[in-house]
């Protein structure tokens, strides 16, 4: 089973949040009880998105080892109309947090990747969580190397440009392959997927350059540009095109097709 | 052991004993052998020595394997790892002692029993 799941790519830019707030959104519409976890601590932005109030203890704290995974956690299932399945983990926005983050040694990292690894224990089993969404930062950085070796299945968000295909190709080889994870690619931003043949097309290709799996195509929507990050996307328009791709996504996920 | 000692236990303990002492033979023997087969000779074990993702990554892949699997469960022997890797007991337990020797591992001998785990929380602050 996938149940820790994690967000990642070479770039940014490539709607790792988007995807993360809403597949976990999503995922908990259909009754899941699921934690979205901030571990981009270079440039922290669930805090805003989910604009959570009187943040007290975030994810730093929690990987520094001052306090319990609990006490990070933020109910927020009232926002998908849920009850009790839908929580959050933040990371600390402030800039002293971020530089603190970034000048962490190696011994650190490797106690941080313990504390993840153990989310399974006391998250998964002990409080009964179906899906942990973790979302990363881009690129080959230790935040975003744990949170891929805790996870059992990485879903790769990737758009057409050049430099991106690319990296996502080398990081698929030399990095995902590496630690024996399965990848599900993410095709985001694509211009002209309206008619079955050419998202065909789009899936061949996907299989010919990556070789692994194409768990979804997102088209380039303006609405989704338009909303600015101001509202769980999957939640406030349940009949837009996105929101029903997002639940395909999820579905897929749910029902272990993706490896 | 003196002679009155080995009459006075019975065959089988003597037995488990001698299987004992010729399973910790045979691990340092793969030591040995693995040590050999890298051609190094410092059997210094380096002092504590990170287990995080970049050394993982940049480890033999054979090695990753084991290391990966000790980081998943925390703490077990090399029977325990193999269970996970599919591989035979000896081999896992010549690269866990590897890992032990390279300064990633630590190792904990309960009973028969050898535990194999990485040290995360003892190395200092930061």
């Amino acid at each position: 089973m996938n149940r820790i799941i994690a967000v990642h790519s070479y770039k940014g830019g490539t709607g790792k949040t988007l995807l993360s707030v809403n597949l976990a959104a999503t995922l908990a519409k259909h009754g899941k009880k699921v934690g979205l976890f901030d571990l981009d601590f270079r440039a922290p932005s669930l805090f805003a998105i989910l604009k959570v109030p009187n943040t007290e203890y975030w994810l730093n704290d929690y990987l520094n080892g001052t306090c319990d995974i609990n006490k990070v956690l933020v109910d927020l299932s009232p926002r998908i109309q849920g009850k009790n399945n839908f929580f959050v983990c933040l990371a600390n926005p402030a800039t002293e947090a971020i530089r603190d983050m970034s000048a962490k040694d190696r011994k650190w990292e490797m106690r941080a990747l313990g504390r993840l690894l153990s989310l399974r224990n006391t998250l998964l089993n002990d409080k009964a969580f179906d899906y942990l969404i973790f979302d990363t930062s881009p690129g080959l950085q230790y935040s975003s190397i744990n949170a891929i070796v805790a996870a059992d299945f990485v879903v790769v968000a990737t758009t057409g440009d050049r430099s991106d295909v690319d990296g996502t190709s080398r990081m698929l080889r030399e990095l995902y392959n590496l630690f024996e994870k399965k990848t599900g690619l993410v095709l985001n931003k694509v211009l002209d997927s309206s008619s079955k043949s050419k998202k065909d097309e789009m899936h061949r290709k996907v299989k010919d350059v990556y070789q692994v799996p194409l768990l979804g195509l997102v088209p380039c929507f303006c609405e989704v540009l338009r909303a600015e990050g101001n509202f769980i996307f999957a939640q406030d328009k349940p009949d837009h095109p996105f929101t029903k791709i997002l639940d395909e996504m999820a579905k897929r996920i749910e029902n272990n097709e993706v490896s | 052991m003196t002679k009155e000692e080995i009459l006075g236990k019975k065959p089988l303990q003597l037995l488990e004993k001698i299987k004992e002492n010729l399973e910790r033979l045979n691990e340092k023997m793969e030591v040995m052998i693995e040590l050999q087969k890298h051609g190094k000779k410092d059997t210094q074990p380096i002092q504590d020595a990170s287990l995080d993702v970049m050394t993982l990554l940049s480890m033999p892949d054979h090695l990753r394997k084991t290391a990966m699997t000790i980081c998943r469960c925390g703490r077990a022997t090399a029977e325990e790892i193999a269970q996970q890797t599919n591989r035979a007991r000896a081999v896992e337990s010549a690269y866990l002692n590897q890992l032990v020797i390279m300064g990633y591992l630590k190792k904990e001998r309960k009973g028969r029993k050898a535990y194999f785990y990485a040290d995360r929380e003892s190395q200092g602050e930061k």
